[in-house]
């Protein structure tokens, strides 16, 4: 297992360089740079010279395999350097944006979770009842609305009607609730629908009626038929958590939440490579982590992985 | 069976923590209460049952900066929103230049020294500003703002305590527009230790609470030496999204914002009883440029009879105002007529050019279909005025097709790759002419490639930029513009509409003023 890790870890810097590699040369080839964005960012012109000077002296000029070059090698010390658009650090904001998104997605994650089980047991359980046909319904309508619209709903009803939360209450425990919700719905309603189809495949195995007839009691049963999905569940928990940390857009920008996603985006409109860099350096890493977690889990889950020749 | 138990204790108690939270909320909901501060809880100026109610304003705000030093990057722009930075001149509502930390000013005969008379104005602590304090700011502001550069030339000295130089190597007309800026904002170099998130200046309010690219807390400067706040505080969120500002609008959660959109104005326009809309004219210009190296003098001419601004601002729901020339017609430099829309007129000159109407309804010449790239970019509602434009040339017999690209600056404004150039800009920085017309219509500036320029427009916008009596400098003005419409070189579309929405009762946040740098000022009230 130690060797597995390991190599998996050597990987990653493999795809760390490679991702840093593309995404710095895309935008490189893209047009614009962040030294017009910089001084135009309230739509005041700027002369062709300051916009040339201030170039200059970002060093956007030079060659792109020596600015790849430059930045790579104060990355491999730590140093991700400063933030074209505001010169603060890139370490601090991603830093922060983490912390939120962090928040966020573990929240929004565990709400999903705690919902979707449950439900996707006994909807799996009492198959084609009345509760079924409704978790469906919900879990459908939950996967297929937009987060914009599912956002803006829980604004005017739970704020604006209800006067339950507060809009303004953003970086706070007030202000996590409607994100969380927001973010939570989709989740939920794609959960449900994968989970209560891996339970009810399970429970049409053989070892499942077997089992019944045997006369073994339905909660040992459900237990096993649970303890065999869960491969299937923990990876899609693992890809909807590197998912969730990699931030939403449009979530944290209605309402208000200053997470990864929207230093993400403002970087990108902005050109401001060194976050652009730190953001993909960040989430490839999580992406790599996350899976080999999963691996580790799987064996974890069930032992027969951990034979060799197990993981095929 | 049992740890599954266990776990589905504990997830449900998780639910049940988010639904209490929910629920918890309630109580702090209050309308027109004071606001939050930083970790959520009231300030105490509401907390007493005093006579005076404290009066707390909360305002949401566009952008949000990561730091406060107003003389880096645009952040002055938002200090000054806050009520906290000010500057030695200010621009009224009728775009005059008024002083304020300044008595008065006055030039040498050479017209290369400004002098200026400070007021007897005093920083947040206290300390009087005194003329070496703004020569070191102006000195400081040059050093770590590249866009401020060109003034490295000048030199910025002290006379007196109060009086202060500003020499300059050519002559600058514009001195005092210039000096509006919010980045030429005062701050106490000595007395402030941390730029970023505590600037000691001398605006009405101070910074009570700073969250980087968040939400700010100022309170009532108790030392502001022009005259005493009228509010206590107010908070101002950063809300960039306009769905998030109309329902808080809505929830009673904030009390006032600028840059309404269409889709918000038009809900706040069915209950004028609780929302008060203030629309006026802004500085934010939507225009065009035809490439008069592609296109023939008649075509071009055909463009601008076609294209009808007064219908586009009616479509755009009273964001912006129809355009004559770049500036707000009131202003003494805005004098300028155009034609009005005559489609049939644009088809006759067409006709006479040699294009007839083929099979399909499109003029063409030769066998060739007349077809025009309108290119825009995806912002400030250019989308919607190309697709307009679009419609409106279909309707004459004007094949046009859209071009949209990310970044125009690197992209059909350096090539000059188009036949009509959409874009937008801030025309009017300060109550002078000058900087639009140096932007646009330069032989050395971005548009010189649709072939505008002449060398008598060039010697106009040279007399322009040393020119120092101010009715010769709208009348420069009004002639290069004129000249532009009148080539058929631009087309100015609308001018942006600054608007706003308060609640009854609340006024003086800069509603009536057309630029986006003002904001908080001693006499914001909210009744």
């Amino acid at each position: 297992m130690a060797g597995y890790i390991g190599r998996r870890l050597l990987h990653l810097v493999g795809i760390m360089i490679a991702v840093s590699f593309l995404t710095f040369l895309l935008m490189y080839l893209a047009p614009g740079d962040a030294a017009a964005k910089k001084l135009n960012a309230q739509g005041v012109a700027v002369s062709e010279e300051i916009i040339e000077k201030t170039r200059e002296s970002m060093g956007l000029n030079r060659p792109f395999l020596v600015q790849y070059g430059d930045w790579a090698l104060h990355a491999l010390q730590g140093d991700l350097g400063n933030s074209y658009k505001d010169d603060f650090p890139v370490a601090g904001k991603l830093a922060r944006g983490l912390r939120y998104t962090a928040i966020l997605a573990v929240t929004s994650l565990a709400l999903a979770f705690a919902v979707a089980l449950p439900l996707a047991i006994l909807t799996a359980l009492h198959k084609d009842s009345l509760l079924d046909d409704i978790t469906r319904l919900f879990s459908f309508a939950g996967n297929s609305l937009p987060n914009f619209l599912i956002s803006v709903l829980l604004m005017y009803f739970l704020c604006v009607k209800a006067h339950l939360l507060p809009l303004t209450a953003s970086e706070s425990v007030k202000g996590l609730v409607m994100p969380c919700l927001a973010l939570s719905i989709p989740i939920c309603g794609r959960f449900i629908r994968q989970f209560r189809a891996e339970i009810l495949e399970q429970l049409g195995r053989p070892y499942v009626s077997g089992s019944m007839l045997r006369g073994v009691k339905q909660r040992y049963i459900l237990g096993n038929v649970l303890h065999n999905s869960s491969i299937s569940i923990l990876t899609i928990v693992g890809l909807s958590i590197g998912t969730l940390l990699g931030g939403s857009v449009v979530i944290e920008t209605i309402f208000r939440w200053p997470g990864l996603g929207k230093l993400a985006m403002d970087a990108i409109t902005n050109r401001d490579y060194p976050v652009i860099q730190g953001f993909v350096l960040f989430t490839s890493t999580v992406y790599v982590v996350i899976n080999l977690l999963i691996d580790i889990c799987y064996s974890w889950v069930d032992p027969r992985l951990r034979k060799p020749g197990g993981r095929s | 069976m049992k740890q599954s138990r266990k776990v589905f204790a504990l997830l449900l108690a998780l639910c049940m923590v988010f639904a209490l939270a929910a629920c918890g909320q309630t109580a702090a909901q209050a309308p027109s209460a004071a606001p939050a501060d930083s970790s959520g809880t009231q300030s105490s100026g509401t907390e007493s049952a005093a006579p005076a109610e404290p009066k707390f304003l909360k305002m949401a705000v566009n952008f949000a900066y990561p730091s406060l030093d107003a003389h880096k990057d645009y952040y002055g722009w938002y200090t000054q929103i806050y009520g906290v930075t000010e500057t030695l001149f200010r621009i009224d509502a009728d775009m005059s230049v008024q002083p304020l930390l300044a008595k008065g000013s006055s030039v040498s005969e050479d017209g290369l020294t400004w002098t200026f008379e400070l007021a007897d104005a005093c920083f947040s602590n206290g300390n009087p500003v005194t003329a070496d304090m703004v020569a070191r700011n102006f000195r400081r502001l040059v050093e770590v703002n590249g866009r401020y550069e060109d003034w490295a030339a000048f030199t910025f000295e002290a006379k007196d305590e109060k009086t202060l130089a500003i020499t300059t190597p050519d002559v600058f007309p514009t001195m005092l527009v210039a000096l509006t800026d919010p980045e030429f904002a005062v701050m106490d170099l000595d007395a402030t230790t941390d730029f970023d998130n505590a600037p000691i200046a001398t605006g009405p309010f101070v910074i009570k609470s700073f969250k980087p690219e968040g939400d700010v807390e100022v309170v009532r400067n108790d030392n502001y030496w022009n005259g005493k706040a009228k509010l206590d505080g107010a908070t101002l969120f950063y809300m960039p999204d306009a769905d998030s500002k109309l329902l808080a609008m809505q929830s009673g959660e904030i009390d006032c914002y600028t840059s309404v959109d269409a889709a918000a104005k038009a809900i706040y326009e069915t209950d004028p009883s609780s929302y008060v809309l203030t629309v006026i004219p802004g500085t934010r210009m939507q225009f065009y440029v035809i490439n008069k190296t592609r296109l023939s003098d008649s075509v071009c001419a055909a463009i601008n009879l076609t294209v009808d601004c007064e219908a586009i601002a009616e479509y755009l729901k009273g964001t912006t105002s129809a355009a004559v020339g770049p500036f707000i017609a009131s202003a003494p430099y805005g004098q300028v007529t155009k034609p009005a829309p005559d489609p049939a007129a644009a088809k006759a000159l067409l006709e006479a050019d040699g294009y007839t109407l083929n099979a399909d309804g499109y003029y063409a010449k030769g066998g060739k279909v007349l077809e025009l790239s309108i290119c825009h970019y995806k912002s400030r509602q250019l989308p919607d005025l190309a697709v307009l434009m679009q419609e409106q040339l279909k309707n004459i017999g004007v094949k046009a097709t859209l071009v949209v690209q990310e970044d125009p600056d690197a992209g059909y404004v350096a090539t000059g790759d188009y036949d009509i150039a959409l874009y937008c800009m801030i025309a009017d920085t300060g109550g002078d002419p000058y900087y639009c017309i140096d932007a646009l219509y330069r032989e050395s500036g971005k548009w010189a490639k649709a072939g505008f320029p002449t060398d008598e427009i060039e010697a106009l916008i040279n007399k322009l930029q040393f020119e120092t009596d101010i009715d010769q400098r709208a009348a420069l003005a009004n002639q290069i513009v004129q000249e532009s419409i009148d080539m058929n070189a631009f087309g100015y579309v609308g001018l942006f509409n600054k608007v706003s929405v308060a609640r009854p009762g609340v006024s003086g946040f800069s509603e009536n003023i057309p630029f986006d740098f003002y904001g908080l000022t001693a006499d914001t009230d909210i009744g």
